[in-house]
């Protein structure tokens, strides 16, 4: 745990360093340098942190959902505990992807919301966390409480794929397409691309190490709280 | 001054990110030995 | 009398009759969705006055009428069974599924009914509402309506076992049910707009797709929540 630790606090430094400090160039002649990209140029650099925590955001979710699933079948309150803390931290990641979005609207675009198709799915997703714990708070009972807030996961997980794969192919959008598009194949310059699935693995692998420790938390709380009955 | 902070502007993102994640960084440690610490309470 | 030994169609009838006869004969939903009508609409047209309207915001402003109008009346019929206890009942008697259709079958009419009003009383009364293809506005709404119904069903399921009315609803229902807003606006504005019955196809799909998906979901999930 303690090198897992200590890795990904020097690989997430190191992507950091990389993601601001390599120059943008218009020709590429070393290893280290990105295009520019018109119409972006240095903001360009915030790609490798917004679109990681949007990623995460959802990754919460996914897992939230699993754990959802599981806790349905197994009555498990264990399940619920995973499944709620993943929710939580998903909230958070995905609160961290709307700020550093709109701050990048602001300085693209000129506004700091657009109503965007993606734009709008991350707000959804935002929303949906937010209905999550508000169910979870209107309900006393441990496992009427559990049992509820697993069904709406679900059929909140069952209407995302709407909002995140659907609409953005069918309503024009002002987010860039280099990542994901439809012909499938990958436009973009290979270093910006090493430096972003790093950032993509780096803050995964965060995002886990927090999940891990909010549920070591949880699982303590409700220990002490239904022991001290 | 205003020059100054538009020319290093990278250089100030930058010192200022290490530093956050510097901070959430040990920030976490700390909290994973403390919770540690619970949970062996706990066991005895 | 519900048995257990009925199948599962005369179930689903059986529970949808019970539920329509009960609001026909208290009539409480019907008079209260009426007065939503009347006032929004009233409201919209004070502040319209004589301004021209583009039709975006009409299609827009309808769906808005429509999905309030759902939060006002589609969780009745799970809630009325909690709290005139009538609900231990109908869980000793039958099996959970067709009880579910049953009450959603009940929603969707209600709504289609109440689509239809909202949608004539609208066009009747706001200046510059003009649709270019009847066929793609009947089909949009028809799709609209029965998805918002579905998602509206499970979720009112949902909030009677949370013993939190009111605000919750609303709450729990809108992020579920905006994609399938945002594209029947979309449908319904190119309805206004294109003559073309199919202009909308894409739009359609959609819908179809976020019907069957929120169906099925629910299907699965019922049982969870009707066992208590």
């Amino acid at each position: 745990m303690k090198a897992f630790q200590a890795i990904l606090g020097v690989w997430l430094s190191a992507v950091i360093f990389c993601a601001l400090m390599f120059p943008i160039v218009g020709e590429i002649t070393r290893w280290y340098e990105f295009p520019v990209i018109p119409g972006l140029e240095q903001k360009a650099r915030i790609l490798f942190f917004h679109v990681p925590l949007a990623w995460t955001s959802v990754v919460g979710f996914v897992v939230s959902v699993f754990y959802a699933i599981r806790y349905l079948r197994s009555k498990q309150i264990d399940d619920d505990i995973k499944s709620s803390s993943a929710a939580g931290l998903g909230l958070l990641f995905c609160a961290l992807t709307t700020l550093t979005g709109s701050i990048w609207a602001k300085f693209s675009w000129g506004s700091f919301w657009n109503w965007d198709p993606r734009e709008t799915s991350i707000f959804v997703l935002l929303l949906i966390y937010g209905a999550y714990f508000a169910l979870r708070s209107a309900v006393q009972e441990d496992d009427k409480k559990a049992t509820l807030a697993a069904v709406y996961a679900i059929i909140a997980g069952v209407t995302m794929p709407f909002l995140m794969f659907v609409m953005p192919r069918i309503i024009e959008s002002l987010h860039p397409d280099p990542i994901i598009n439809t012909r499938g194949k990958v436009s973009i310059n290979s270093t910006m691309l090493v430096v972003f699935f790093s950032s993509l693995a780096g803050f995964t692998a965060l995002y886990f190490w927090i999940y891990s420790l909010k549920l070591r938390v949880a699982r303590l709380e409700f220990k002490r709280s239904s022991a001290g009955e | 001054m205003y020059d100054f902070l538009q020319n290093n502007s990278l250089y100030l993102v930058l010192g200022i990110s290490l530093l956050g994640w510097a901070g959430i960084f040990s920030y976490l440690v700390r909290l994973g030995a403390r919770i540690r610490h619970l949970e062996k309470q706990d066991k005895q | 009398m519900i048995m257990k030994s009925d199948g599962f169609i005369r179930i689903t009838a059986a529970v949808f009759r019970k539920d329509t006869s009960s609001e026909l004969r208290t009539r409480y939903a019907l008079n209260a969705l009426f007065l939503f009508t009347v006032t929004t609409l009233s409201i919209i047209l004070f502040s319209f006055q004589s301004a021209t309207v583009p039709v975006q915001v009409h299609a827009g402003l309808l769906w808005v009428l429509i999905f309030f109008a759902a939060m006002s009346g589609l969780s009745r019929t799970f809630i009325t069974e909690e709290d005139r206890g009538t609900i231990l009942l109908l869980k000793l008697s039958t099996i959970s599924t067709p009880v579910f259709y049953g009450k959603l079958l009940f929603n969707v009419l209600l709504l289609l009914a109440l689509t239809a009003i909202l949608t004539i009383l609208y066009s009747l009364v706001l200046p510059g509402f003009a649709v270019m293809s009847m066929t793609s506005f009947c089909i949009s709404l028809f799709l609209g309506t029965v998805g918002l119904a579905s998602a509206s069903t499970i979720i009112g399921a949902l909030i009677a076992k949370a013993n939190a009315r009111g605000t919750l609803y609303p709450v729990l229902s809108f992020p579920i049910v905006l994609p399938l807003l945002l594209t029947v606006i979309r449908a319904t504005t190119i309805a206004m707009e294109d003559p073309a019955w199919d202009a909308a196809m894409d739009e359609y799909r959609v819908l179809v797709s976020y019907i069957v998906a929120i169906n099925a979901a629910s299907y699965l999930v019922f049982e969870y929540i009707w066992k208590d």
